[in-house]
């Protein structure tokens, strides 16, 4: 390669670059401005308030959900030692009536287990109103579904607009009609393999969707992998 | 049949879960149960502690299940100790990554209290317990 030919190609490399810096320059500019055209700065301000907004969101139906299972929790606490007591007393009491019709004894003692009995019967609707109390109680600690639940559907809304915008950004300004095309071709097949998308990370959490490959779908699964694998 | 006063062990990140857990526990005549709520804490417990049994979620913070499941296996005095995974983990690899790592037993969320019972006894019944 002779001198003249080395300095003609630093040359060409040097106004390649600038042509680069030059091209750069010009599709940020037409970003800015497609933005400001399409309202797309105030859509991606109105999202950047929404993420502080979302972690309330989250919060909230973290607390919800724990407040919930506590309420439900703590009336079967209550609620398990009044059918225990229920359950005791009139076994103890059928065990003595049936002692006493074996072998019937003085009739005080007759006497005195009819009374038993009596204010045992008299107590049971009672307890059996407690007991009503804390199966509503558990019935309305579910009432966080329908708060959570509107709260996570709005949640979904907003990451779905902040996505939606955020693609449609990037495919505005793509340079060239063929290179739009294939970007919102790429989009739609995104949005179509999101529903298939799997993590390779063992730290998935639950699963939310039935059929994924390469995941059990409950207990027998796990047990036929185990004995599969031998263990 | 198991003796009722075992020391249990409870580890998961949702105190919901470890209620949870203990109540099977307790209907299932256990009432020696403990709680700790990441890996990290667990590990003090034990070293600290008689536990006999360890019932423990997988992805908690500072150490999850299976690191500390490979620190349990390692540690001299606790590697005979039983460890039934109870996770909401679902991938095969999960499953065999656990395996691996020495798990007694594998409990996928959400659970019964039935599927609970079952693996617990056959895991006295292996260990002669």
């Amino acid at each position: 390669m002779s001198q003249n030919e080395q300095s003609d190609s630093a040359q060409s490399s040097e106004q390649a670059a600038e042509d680069l810096i030059h091209r750069i320059g010009k599709l940020t500019r037409m970003l800015r401005e497609n933005m400001r055209e399409l309202g797309l700065d105030k859509e991606i301000e109105k999202a950047a308030e929404a993420i502080p907004d979302a972690r309330d969101r989250l919060h909230y139906v973290a607390t919800m959900t724990e407040q919930a299972a506590d309420r439900a929790l703590n009336a079967v606490d209550r609620a398990q030692p009044l059918q225990d007591q229920l359950s005791d007393r009139a076994e103890a009491l059928d065990k003595r009536w049936a002692e006493w019709f074996e072998a019937p004894k003085e009739l005080d003692e007759a006497k005195a287990l009819v009374v038993e009995t009596r204010t045992y019967l008299s107590d049971v609707p009672d307890v059996v109103s407690a007991t009503n109390k804390e199966l509503m109680e558990i019935m309305m600690a579910q009432d966080f579904q329908d708060l959570t639940g509107q709260v996570i559907k709005k949640m979904m809304d907003v990451i779905h607009e902040i996505e939606h915008q955020l693609v449609q950004v990037l495919i505005d300004n793509a340079p060239g009609a063929h290179a739009r095309e294939t970007l919102q071709r790429k989009a739609e097949d995104q949005w179509k393999s999101d529903n298939a998308r799997r993590n390779e990370d063992l730290l998935n959490g639950p699963q939310v969707k039935d059929n994924v490959p390469d995941t059990v779908s409950g207990q027998d699964q796990v047990d036929d992998l185990l004995d599969e694998l031998g263990f | 049949m198991a003796d009722k006063n075992m020391s249990f062990l409870v580890v998961d990140d949702f105190p919901t879960m470890r209620r949870i857990v203990r109540s099977l526990l307790k209907e299932l005549g256990f009432t020696n149960v403990d709680e700790a709520e990441d890996g990290q804490d667990a590990l003090n417990k034990l070293r600290s502690g008689k536990f006999e049994f360890v019932v423990s979620d997988w992805n908690m913070p500072n150490l999850d299940g299976l690191e500390m499941l490979k620190e349990i296996r390692q540690d001299d005095a606790l590697k005979d100790l039983p460890v039934l995974m109870v996770t909401a983990e679902a991938k095969k690899e999960n499953i065999i990554a656990a395996a691996q790592a020495g798990a007694n037993g594998y409990v996928v969320k959400p659970f019964t209290a039935a599927t609970l019972e079952e693996k617990l006894n056959k895991i006295f019944d292996k260990l002669g317990m």
